[in-house]
């Protein structure tokens, strides 16, 4: 017996299926409940229920009349399913992710990530260096206004110095870079090991002014045989809370140093001696976190998007013109 | 301060006027029209000035504190009510129940502290005030829709049929109900799309299935679930109204609701 070969539109029509749309949602649903559980790594989970919702469309759209005879539904849910499509890819090669940079340093890659399967890794390209930044504080204290400078290499080769801000970020070879309010304070230290090379290190003390009272970390330069206890002795209305400021460098007060039973407060320029080496103490600078996007797929969402608008108006527009609300058919 | 008070009560106070001249035009098939429109008109332009003074005093728009967000959407809801009001005659009397489902917004704003809050950097962007803008036009486009509704549940029953007898049959108000939504819809994604595109460069991701924006998102698909139901199948007006007040319930959990029991950063500037 010859059973006859299912033709496209028969094939549209099963994928058009009210069930197939009720599951994808589901789906949808299941999936944005992981992200709401696991975070972030979960996110590509959406992917497939996108991608399903998108073939369920197609189908519609390819066995439904009534897209033939109406050109602004039509490019309306072209539109949309162009959408669904974009969300799903946007989830398989995104990138968002955390970067701490000292203050005069260049940019050296994320501290943390989390990337769809599919994410063109091109960070490596990326070059910037992290000037300095300015914030002003509110009575609070509140941050108000960040603004960070940078000098960086733009996707023409050619060098740049731009502010970046709140809500302006840098964008270099698609990755866009967010001042964040994760900042503090770097102290620069030179290690001079008894054995071995000597290493000049920023380390990143605790974001400030959040953990003002915490002001403290462990570091174990190369060589060193055991954890080198340091802290910024800073006071504690540096920002004050009772009127408006600006975030600053405490250079008057000294850096605390402790190992052991030795602790010894350090101003810049000055040198500690331990067994094991000596530490310099160089200068106070400033780090400032980053949040990191990528996202290939924004500019074409946001088209798709302004199609949809555009043509769903189009659509109620002729469909409402051609007829009263107040006249029976 | 005080004087912003005292203007905000007295433009509630010729709200409630308003509305209330409109119920008992209802009850005593009388049409007032002209002085219940002055006196929303009168009380609405008391209520533009106490904005503008808190606007000019605290040097932001009101949409961080519930008492801000109620205030300016009772606002921008009497406003569109207003338009429709004086635009569409033959839905006049629907003042009538529309006026009282914002009297308990106004309740609820009365009782809010009216301190201030912390404006953020990153909500100075004009995105938020486009944001916003679409938001509240999508809720007052849904807010006609529910009156309409309304009446048509309404007339369910013999004092309702005598009350709303006036008004257009219930397959006409079905739909300008159905009219009010479809701009709803366009709005409401016009909101989504100006949304991402602040949460973008505020938060530095478009989308992040926040319960906010989870819920918006949901809005949106009863939205459609209801568009799509009404134009392809044939549903009868006090069905089609049912499902318009499901919209209704969605889209003020959303504005009013989530916002205030979410701890994420995307507190609901609406």
């Amino acid at each position: 017996m010859i059973l006859p070969q299912p033709n496209l539109l028969h094939i549209a029509t099963r994928l058009a299926s009210p069930k197939l749309t009720l599951a994808g949602f589901a789906l949808l649903g299941a999936a944005a409940i992981a992200v709401y559980q696991l975070g972030d790594s979960a996110a590509a989970w959406l992917a497939g229920p996108l991608l399903l919702l998108a073939v369920n469309l197609i189908g519609a759209v390819a066995s439904n009349g009534v897209f033939r005879r109406q050109l602004p539904l039509l490019v309306f849910h072209l539109a949309l399913i162009a959408l669904v499509l974009l969300a799903a890819i946007s989830r398989l090669t995104y990138l968002k992710g955390a970067a701490d940079v000292t203050e005069g340093t260049a940019f050296g890659g994320l501290w943390r990530q989390v990337a769809g399967p599919l994410h063109p890794d091109r960070l490596n390209e990326v070059q910037f260096i992290n000037e300095g930044f300015d914030i002003s504080y509110k009575p609070g204290p509140l941050r108000d206004l960040t603004l960070n400078r940078v000098r960086w290499i733009a996707d023409d080769g050619r060098e740049r110095v731009e502010q970046i801000a709140d809500n302006r970020p840098l964008v270099s070879h698609g990755y866009r870079f967010y001042p964040s309010s994760n900042k503090g304070f770097a102290p620069v230290l030179l290690w001079l090991p008894k054995e071995g090379v000597p290493v000049l290190g920023a380390v990143h003390l605790p974001s400030f002014p959040v953990n003002r009272f915490t002001q403290s970390r462990d570091w174990r330069p190369a060589g060193a045989k055991s954890d080198i206890w340091i802290m910024l002795d800073v006071p504690e209305d540096l920002i004050p809370a009772d009127r408006a400021s600006r975030f600053n460098a405490p250079q008057q007060y000294p850096l605390v140093l402790r190992r052991g039973d030795l602790r010894r407060e350090m101003r810049p320029g000055e040198r500690v001696s331990l067994p094991d080496g000596d530490v310099e103490y160089r200068e106070l600078r400033t780090w400032m976190g980053y949040s990191v996007f990528y996202d290939w797929t924004l500019p074409w969402m946001l088209s798709a998007c302004v199609v949809a608008v555009l043509s769903m108006g189009a659509h109620f527009w002729n469909k409402f013109a051609a007829k009263p609300w107040n006249r029976e058919n | 301060m005080e004087l912003e008070l005292k203007l905000l009560w007295t433009a509630i106070v010729l709200y409630v006027l308003g509305g209330s001249l409109a119920v008992i035009g209802v009850v005593f098939r009388k049409r007032p029209e002209r002085s219940i429109l002055g006196l929303l008109l009168l009380g609405w332009f008391m209520h533009t000035a106490t904005l503008t003074l808190r606007w000019i005093r605290l040097d932001h728009g009101p949409f961080m504190t519930m008492f801000e967000i109620l205030s300016s959407n009772v606002w921008s809801l009497v406003l569109v009510f207003m338009i429709a009001y004086w635009r569409i005659k033959a839905i006049r009397p629907a003042a009538a129940v529309v006026m009282p489902i914002l009297f308990v917004m106004m309740g609820w704003l009365m009782l809010s502290s009216p301190g201030e809050a912390h404006f953020p950097q990153s909500f100075r962007t004009p995105w938020l005030f486009i944001h916003i803008g679409f938001g509240k036009v999508f809720l007052g486009a849904v807010l006609v829709a529910v009156g309409l509704s309304i009446v048509i549940q309404s007339r369910r029953t013999l004092r309702g049929l005598a009350c709303f007898q006036s008004l257009p049959e219930d397959a006409r108000l079905d739909e300008l109900a159905y009219r009010f939504m479809a701009l709803g819809l366009v709005f409401n994604s016009l909101m989504l799309i100006a949304g991402a595109i602040w949460a973008q460069d505020a938060w530095g991701r478009y989308w992040a299935w926040d319960p906010l924006e989870t819920w918006a998102f949901l809005t949106w698909l009863v939205l459609v679930f209801y568009l799509h139901l009404r134009s392809t199948y044939r549903i009868a007006p006090r069905s089609g109204s049912l499902l318009v007040l499901a919209v209704f319930v969605a889209a003020f959990l959303t504005f009013f609701g989530v916002p205030f029991i979410s701890t994420a950063p995307h507190k609901g500037a609406v």
